[in-house]
């Protein structure tokens, strides 16, 4: 378990160094000098010295490499270059609970309705539960992100609203009632995977010759599935989870754009328009490094679960 | 649709020797009904974005101020956007921008990929160790991270420089920044295989040189597994290019993309919804007809070639979710 975990921290060494390297020399390719458009108009030398100085941009580009590392091990990314004295751990702290607790949102109820229903497909396998809840969900992860989301604000719009129905807010963030379409587009894509997966691991474990042997003992029914298969069966279901939070990276950019939410892949949109670069590269930093993280998790969780990795990693 | 069922109930073939089954691979092919239908409408999409603008003459950035957020009539058979642009004429146009930016992608995915690939797997030692490390590099950013960086922090001077045509190929350079690290994974797996096998072994006897090997007797083997990948690839491409657009790093307005017409599109969609829908449909049938036209050719090589590749070196948590092919999410989820 330890050389394991300590081989998993080597490289999310390496990972984490290849993603602030990476950054860092796009950001320092970036056209244009960032003083100028800065500045504006006013052209004193003096003060485009002294800019530069203060964003460490008249150093050697290793040695702001190094700055740019340093900061981050201090949590610090940087200085806007479009808001002049506000950091980027300002503009993006506001991001990151959102984006986080909607993420963490997203994968819950895709877990929690994939894997029941993906269970109980298994269970009544060929049925027709089985095979409109299958074809639900392989509909569901075969839609794009952003066609789902048209989808759901026309059923909101013509079905819910039209009818006088209680509707959804298509836009905005504040109150619960937002969450609700952000949300589910956010969870389709894993949940139609995950049910899929988990039907189908379920299938493979109940085959096998120990389940046969609780059948044999007498074991309720309840208690094979529950208990000597479902542990096994969900072991797949681990290594999907960092796929999956992959995937609500790139769609938080395309959800908090389109429902207007102010999270970090919103203003990461933002800054895009106003080329600030500090901010670009400080949102990849912290999206990615938030993916590693989790993967890290979830390969312990899975070593934790499943002994024989042990001794084969 | 290769589901995980289907992934295990195929029988186990021969990775290689692709042709020596008893039926030929186009036989195979053409028993898979789902990928036929799906290549005859992928050849359909194709045939609207290229022949369709000729022989559909409408401007497809002309303004018809009567035709506003019009629904499909006569004089637009899919109606028009609201700035009372022809859809279908929209449509062509921005198919034919997916498919470019899809097919330069592919271009770049298989010369850098494939090549190093190839390379990487061939050579072994140091060559390997260089290679390898600079893709787990690139894989290191989840989903198109990467991709949306080099757009954002490139976009505006490439388009400045270069105009539609250099913002064009900076929005493939950088899909396939994203996407020939698989493949040369893959190709690198196979390549692993390929040259522990006999038939190299007996080659290299006869003192084939290395040049000769790669040529003759590696490539054939390899070759299926690319052209599978790539055309798996296209459907996460063109997703992937959409949410470019949608994030305002792809096609610049007012040339039109179908990941664009979705963005505008969707805010009239209280006043028109036929607007979003046509857009939304493409890109739909466009993604699932690339990804079961792939998955009809994968079995049709060879039911486990495509997954077989990364078997031998991927660390456990990777089997399972490059082994089930995810049609949508593909690229996505093949990052980690």
């Amino acid at each position: 378990m330890a050389p394991l975990i300590s081989r998993r921290l080597l490289s999310l060494i390496f990972v984490i160094f290849s993603i602030t390297f990476l950054t860092f020399i796009v950001g320092s390719l970036a056209p244009g000098d960032p003083i100028l458009v800065m500045m504006g108009p006013r052209r004193d030398p003096a003060i485009y010295e002294n800019l530069r100085h203060q964003y460490g941009l008249d150093l050697p580009w290793w040695q702001q490499y190094f700055n740019y590392v340093g900061g981050l091990l201090h949590g610090d990314l940087g200085m806007s270059y479009r808001y002049q004295g506000r950091s980027v751990n300002e503009i993006l702290g506001g991001g990151v609970g959102v984006s986080i607790s909607l993420g963490f949102a997203a994968l819950a109820v895709s877990l929690l309705i994939g894997i029941p229903l993906g269970i109980l497909a298994a269970l009544r396998q060929n049925s027709w539960f089985d095979r409109t809840s299958m074809i639900t969900m392989l509909a569901l992860f075969s839609i794009p992100t952003f066609v789902m989301i048209p989808i759901l604000r026309a059923f909101n719009y013509y079905v819910l609203y039209k009818n006088g129905l209680p509707s959804l807010p298509p836009a905005g963030w504040g109150t619960p009632a937002h969450w609700v379409l952000p949300v589910i587009v956010l969870a389709a894509v894993s949940m139609g995977y995950m049910a899929r997966l988990t039907r189908s691991s379920m299938l493979e474990t109940l085959r096998q010759d120990y389940i046969r042997t609780a059948n044999a003992k007498g074991l309720p029914q309840r208690r094979v599935v529950g208990v000597h298969a479902l542990r096994n069966a969900l072991l797949p279901i681990v290594t999907v989870i960092g796929p999956a939070m992959a995937f609500l990276v790139t769609g938080s950019f395309v959800v908090e754009s389109l429902f207007a939410i102010p999270g970090v892949g919103f203003i990461g949109v933002q800054a895009i328009s106003q080329r600030d670069y500090p901010v670009i590269q400080g949102t990849t930093v912290v999206l990615a490094v938030a993916v590693v993280v989790m993967n890290l998790v979830t390969d312990i969780l899975y070593t934790v679960l499943d002994p024989r990795i042990k001794s084969e990693g | 649709m290769a589901t995980p069922e289907a992934v295990q109930l195929a029988p186990a073939g021969n990775s290689v020797l692709m042709h020596r089954n008893r039926h030929g691979f186009w036989w195979r092919f053409s028993r898979n009904r789902l990928a036929v239908v799906s290549l005859a409408v992928a050849i359909l999409l194709i045939l609207l974005a290229t022949a369709g603008p000729l022989w559909y003459g409408v401007d497809a950035n002309y303004q018809d101020y009567d035709a506003i957020n019009s629904w499909p009539s006569s004089a637009h058979p899919l109606g028009a956007d609201s700035l009372g642009r022809d859809t279908l004429a929209r449509i062509m146009q921005g198919l034919r921008v997916s498919l470019t930016v899809a097919f330069y992608v592919e271009l770049i995915t298989i010369a850098v990929g494939a090549t190093l690939g190839l390379l990487a797997g061939y050579a072994g030692g140091h060559v390997d160790n260089v290679i390898s490390r600079f893709a787990d590099m690139l894989f290191a950013f989840p989903g198109l991270l990467f991709a949306i960086l080099i757009a954002a922090v490139f976009g505006q001077a490439v388009t400045e420089r270069f105009g539609g045509i250099g913002r064009l190929l900076l929005v493939a350079g950088s899909l396939a920044l994203v996407s020939w690290p698989l493949m040369a994974r893959y190709v690198r797996g196979q390549t692993l295989t390929l040259k522990e096998r006999d038939f190299v072994g007996a080659a290299r006897s006869i003192g084939a040189s290395n040049g000769r090997i790669m040529r003759s007797h590696i490539m054939p083997g390899v070759i299926g597994l690319i052209v599978i990948s790539a055309t798996l690839d296209v459907a996460a491409v063109v997703v992937n290019e959409a949410v470019l657009s949608l994030l305002g790093l792809g096609i610049q307005p007012p040339d039109p993309s179908v990941g664009q017409m979705i963005r505008q599109s969707i805010d009239y969609l209280e006043t028109n919804w036929t607007q979003v829908l046509f857009p939304s449909l493409v890109l739909t049938l466009l993604v699932l007809v690339f990804s079961f036209v792939g998955d009809g050719l994968r079995d049709a090589v060879d039911p486990q070639s495509a997954t077989h590749a990364e078997r031998s070196n991927a660390p456990p948590r990777r089997r399972l979710s490059r082994s089930i092919s995810y049609p949508v999410a593909l690229s996505v989820v093949h990052m980690l």
